[in-house]
């Protein structure tokens, strides 16, 4: 208690001290060990490709009018609020006072328009339809004039569906180009770019004005290493903090190993396969006992389990919990008994050929392959094709695969933008489509009521489960490991974020 | 990688003493033999030695250490992988697999590259020219660089990693092949050949190719060893043969998490079955070669 | 001698032009980049949006004929992943990539010629077989698996060495012994015929009469004379290194350009797909001109010859 007291005493003390004295001045460093290959554009959030990988520097780099942070999912940030008009047709936000980019310039709400305006990643041409016009009112006042009401802007504005609500400074970017900006970008972020080596790595350092407070940790090193073993080897040696992205055996080596911590992350990211062949009237997947056999047949529990320690999230949904107009599945069941029988009723109790069960390499090893397992012990048999992932995306797109297919999305938005690429007719990846759900589907686009809109877009959700359409795996949790000398690591802190974040908040242990 | 690729022409024709002296240095190679025809016939019986189908596990088994360490069952007796499939059986049916892909590999590049090779030796002009203009250029595209590509491209299975190493490989034999044509061809018989009116189809199938066959034939074997090693790092890089076949590149690279994590089986029995494949195919390759074609000696 | 070189020369420019071609067919036949550019659920205005920034609506000649105008005046476009200058990034990570190659070489040396020499004066030894095996076995040991037992040893068990990066001598000891083992064999062979060879020579009999110590005679006369070939060889390889490090350089987070051409092709990042590749033939070109050069120098008969 004692000790408490003084420990509180001292932290005010601290709070206290002037700016400059030692006891307040950021110091340390955490490395991480990253899966991916860093590259510049993941410095510039205009050119935001629709991946989650390059938030985990823009939450560093950059800030935005309005992003997720912990336990909010469109928290104020450069902007301190906003409002929608009763038409729903403009949102003024209001920017915070006395905010400045790393190179001292103010963050003015020119920046905010500025940065919308060049904007040009993914989505870009949705929001720019859209948006009617951006007015920067007075320095800390912007207003976003819709065409018309349209219910998901902030959906996809203030979240990492895209980049546009991330600000950069409009007179440094004029001034060195883009090119410029990429190789020495400035922010208003808590972390001011060092350097950078294309693949390599990345070094930060704290920006002490960072609005919502100063970091405690002075450098902060990215360091990219591809090899998963080769990452928990630097992890356990302590060459670096935090390493990312560690699966089955070595994710229980982690969780063994003494002075490690077992970090699961949750992303929007759920695994599947579909049976193309459904649209397929002879194809005996165009059965819907066949399909709910298949559903049956995979003990999901044990995949999550030997891939995953068991801390992904096994589901019976496409779309994933944290999803706006999520809709509660009733839980998955493993039933090999029922399967078989649900088999035989549609007229295969021997089982069938069901052709090929295609994947990427790297889910379809940890997901295709134990569950390709499973089908064949309950007679649906399936021969494993593994593809690397660019071809197998490829070939997914362009509609030439059959048979059973794994697929994963990581992607932003909410429950309407997954089913839209992967269940409504004319989406992406979408085989065949009944008529009653994309006219569902075309009810809510335009609707602002989001009570009729949850409506609609529960049932839809509904129909895929009863008719079986997919076979949900799970919500694939994210591994990763944190090293002794970290205090907050800032993982699994953001609903929905991969990282760790925000990075302000991030310390280190006290020797 | 053999060296061979670019390696200088260098003279011809050796000093008796050293070929006396090759001659001499290498004793038969028993052992090498005896492990590829224990290798082989392996390969060929696989079904009827292997104690379960190594392509089906249960996920509730898997990870077991082989019998004699403590958790390990004698079901399982070289233990289970990552899906809970039996290690030994999967060793057992990539012993097939290994070998058909190394062989055919080899002998697709073995008879590409000898075909283009006695071609372009004995043709010369602009035939020479023009297969000889493909093999450099082959040559300057890095092997593994051209494996992923051709992997990117075809897709993966047994075949077609076959496809992609007879196609990395079959420069070698054309180097080679050609410079032995280019002196044969000047040999009397031959001359006499051509004299005797034979036409260049007959000279080059009864004459010129038995005379290549010994080179080829070394060559194969070396390489061999480079074809099944090629193999386990495109499995590592993820294009190798997919799974769930078993070869045991794949079981290398598959097995290569669990390494960290104490399932030492899974890399240490595959990866033993590839050395002892390797090296026995290069000691008997440099038995060979000696014995064959000294003029080799340089590979 | 003069025709000769100019023959050669001009053989160099035209393999170089098929592997410029080659190289821009094959990355093209491999698929399209934009879908890996994107998350899975992206749009298809997003990708065709992508295309277009890309270059890659343009039609395949068009494409070619501005590859080849680029290249010429020195610019090898920039990366569809990195988008930044494929130049800046290839010479950013030679340095790398030669270091390692070179740290490679010198193990493999360190390895290949002892067991050669020994191959070739102690036949069939203890220590001619096993050197011979040592040699042998690391061409059998595919590399990403000695690279995982050097990490698990020498960095978690022991924890000498750091087990990925570069920056210190430490860094480059494991990836260049890793790459290095490979190559063993091929040198051990070579200097173990080269040697044979001089040792049946007329010269060091002379010498042998003459009544030299033995050791002498290896060392001196025999080694000095085997060793031309092997450094060719040496030369050759040191360019091939650069070359197959792809898996070396990912177990230890190495960057050099095998990484770059690995990413390249996964991330289906033509230009620099293009340009690691054309960099990297136009050196193994260059040193076998250089290589039959020299030795058309060393022997005139070579030049009538091809």
């Amino acid at each position: 208690m004692r000790l408490a007291r003084t420990t509180a005493l001292l932290a005010a003390l601290a709070l206290l001290a002037p700016a400059g004295s030692t006891s307040a001045a950021p110091a340390g460093q955490i490395t991480w060990g990253v899966h991916i290959s860093l590259a510049p554009t993941y410095f510039d959030p205009a050119e935001t490709p629709g991946l989650i990988t390059p938030f985990m520097v823009l939450y560093a780099l950059h800030d935005a009018v309005a992003k997720p942070m912990p336990g909010q999912a469109f928290a104020p940030s450069l902007a301190e609020s906003w409002t929608q008009s009763k038409d729903g047709l403009v949102w003024e936000f209001v920017l915070r006072k006395n905010v400045r980019f790393h190179n001292g310039e103010p963050v003015t709400a020119e920046d905010v328009k500025f940065s919308f305006e060049r904007y040009r990643g993914t989505a870009a041409k949705l929001l720019h339809d859209k948006v009617a016009a951006v007015d920067a009112a007075d320095p800390l006042r912007v207003r976003f004039k819709l065409k018309k009401p349209w219910p998901d802007f902030l959906t996809f504005y203030a979240t990492p569906a895209t980049g546009a609500a991330w600000v950069v400074p409009k007179k440094y970017v004029e001034k060195v180009g883009d090119e410029g900006f990429k190789k020495a970008p400035v922010g208003a972020g808590p972390y001011k770019f060092v350097a950078f080596k294309p693949g390599v790595e990345l070094v930060l350092e704290a920006y002490e004005g960072y609005w919502r407070k100063a970091p405690e940790v002075k450098t902060l090193v990215l360091r990219v290493i591809p090899d998963e073993a080769t990452r928990l080897a630097a992890l356990k040696r302590g060459e670096v903090d935090i390493a990312y992205s560690i699966t089955g055996p070595l994710a229980e080596e982690l969780k063994r190993t003494a002075g490690l911590t077992l970090k699961p992350t949750y992303m929007p990211f759920t695994s599947w396969l579909v049976p193309v062949d459904q649209w397929d009237p002879k194809s005996p997947w165009h059965d819907k006992r066949v399909r709910q056999a298949a559903n049956l047949a995979i003990d999901r529990d044990a995949i999550n389990q030997a891939s995953y320690l068991g801390l992904s999230r096994v589901t019976a949904n496409i779309v994933p919990h944290q999803m706006e107009y999520f809709w509660q599945a009733p839980a998955p069941r493993f039933d090999a008994a029922q399967a078989r029988k649900l088999l035989a009723e549609a007229g295969y109790p021997n089982g069938f050929d069901a052709g090929e069960l295609s994947g990427d390499m790297i889910y379809g090893t940890a997901i295709g392959e134990p569950a390709a397992n499973y089908l064949n012990a309950a007679g649906i048999r399936v021969r494993l094709r593994l593809m690397e992932r660019a071809a197998y995306y490829a070939e997914y797109g362009e509609k030439k695969l059959r048979g059973v297919l794994y697929t994963g999305s990581a992607a932003f938005g909410n429950a309407a933008t997954r089913l839209e690429t992967y269940v409504v007719g004319g989406g992406r990846y979408v085989y065949g489509s009944s008529p009653d759900i994309d006219g569902l589907f075309a009810e809510q686009v335009n609707e602002t009521n989001p009570r009729v809109r949850q409506q609609v877009l529960h049932r839809i959700q509904q129909m895929v489960h009863e008719r079986a359409m997919a076979i949900p795996v799970m919500e694939t949790a994210f591994l990763n490991g944190v090293g002794g000398r970290v205090d907050n690591h800032g993982l699994n802190v953001i609903t929905g974020f991969a990282y760790s974040a925000p990075y302000e908040d991030l310390t280190i242990r006290k020797k | 990688m053999s060296v061979s690729t670019a390696a200088p022409s260098r003279a011809v024709g050796l000093p008796l003493a050293s070929r006396l002296a090759a001659f001499r240095t290498e004793g038969f190679p028993t052992f090498p033999i005896l492990i590829l025809l224990v290798l082989v016939f392996t390969a060929v019986f696989a079904e009827f030695i292997a104690p379960h189908n190594p392509e089906v596990g249960s996920l509730s088994q898997r990870f077991k250490p082989p019998a004699w360490i403590a958790g390990g069952s004698s079901t399982y007796l070289l233990g289970t992988d990552h899906i809970g499939r039996d290690v030994l059986s999967r060793l057992i049916f990539g012993a097939r697999v290994s070998m058909i892909v190394g062989f055919t590999a080899v002998i697709f590049a073995g008879v590409l590259g000898t075909a283009l090779g006695i071609l372009s030796g004995y043709f010369g002009g602009w035939v020479d020219q023009v297969i000889m203009r493909i093999t450099d250029t082959w040559l300057a595209l890095p092997a593994l660089t051209f494996a992923i590509f051709l992997a990117a491209i075809v897709g993966p299975s047994e075949w077609n990693i076959v496809i992609i190493l007879g196609a990395v490989y079959w420069t070698r034999y054309a180097r080679v092949i050609r410079g032995e044509v280019l002196s044969i061809k000047e040999r009397d018989f031959v001359r006499l050949a051509i004299v005797a009116g034979c036409s260049k189809m007959t000279i080059m199938r009864r004459h010129v190719l038995p005379n290549v066959l010994n080179s080829a034939i070394v060559l194969a074997t070396l390489m061999l060893g480079v074809v099944i090693v090629t193999e386990a790092a495109l499995s590592f890089l993820g294009v190798g043969v997919p799974p769930p076949k078993p070869a045991w590149g794949l079981m290398l690279a598959d097995g290569k998490k669990g390494l960290m994590a104490g399932y030492w089986w899974l890399t240490v029995f595959p990866g033993v079955c590839i050395v002892l494949m390797v090296l026995s195919a290069n000691l008997l390759g440099d038995w060979l070669r000696v014995k064959l074609d000294p003029q080799l000696r340089q590979l | 001698m003069k025709r000769f070189v100019l023959r050669r020369l001009g053989y160099a420019v035209l393999t170089l032009i098929l592997l410029s071609l080659t190289i821009f067919l094959f990355v093209r036949v491999t698929g399209d980049p934009t879908v890996l550019l994107v998350e899975p659920g992206a749009s298809r205005a997003d990708i065709e949006a992508l295309r277009q920034d890309l270059g890659l609506d343009r039609s395949l000649v068009v494409q070619y004929v501005g590859f080849v105008k680029d290249v010429i005046r020195g610019d090898f476009g920039r990366s569809f992943y990195y988008r930044t200058p494929v130049l800046e990034l290839y010479l950013s990570r030679l340095p790398n990539s030669l270091l390692l190659a070179a740290a490679a070489m010198a193990f493999s040396l360190l390895i290949g010629i002892p067991s050669g020499i020994i191959a070739a004066v102690r036949v069939n030894g203890w220590w001619d077989s096993a050197g011979k095996i040592f040699a042998l076995l690391g061409l059998s040991m595919p590399s990403f698996w000695v690279g995982l037992l050097l990490i698990l040893f020498f960095s978690v068990y022991l924890g000498w060495l750091p087990s990925s990066g570069s920056g210190t001598v430490w860094h480059v000891l494991m990836p260049a012994f890793a790459l290095g083992w490979y190559f063993a064999a091929a040198h051990m062979r070579l200097t173990r015929s080269s040697m044979l060879e001089v040792l049946g020579s007329e010269y060091v009999k002379l010498a042998r009469l003459k009544g030299l110590p033995e050791a002498l005679v290896i060392s001196k006369h025999a080694f000095k004379n085997a060793l031309i070939p092997v450094m060719t060889l040496a030369g050759i390889n040191l360019v091939l290194m650069v070359n197959v490090a792809i898996v070396v350089e990912t177990v230890f987070a190495w960057p050099g350009i095998g990484r770059l051409i690995y990413e390249g092709i996964s991330f289906r990042d033509f230009p620099v797909v293009q340009a690691t590749v054309l960099m990297n033939g136009s050196m193994v070109v260059i040193v076998s001109l250089m290589v039959d050069i020299l030795y058309a120098v060393v022997d005139p008969r070579i030049r009538y010859e091809r």
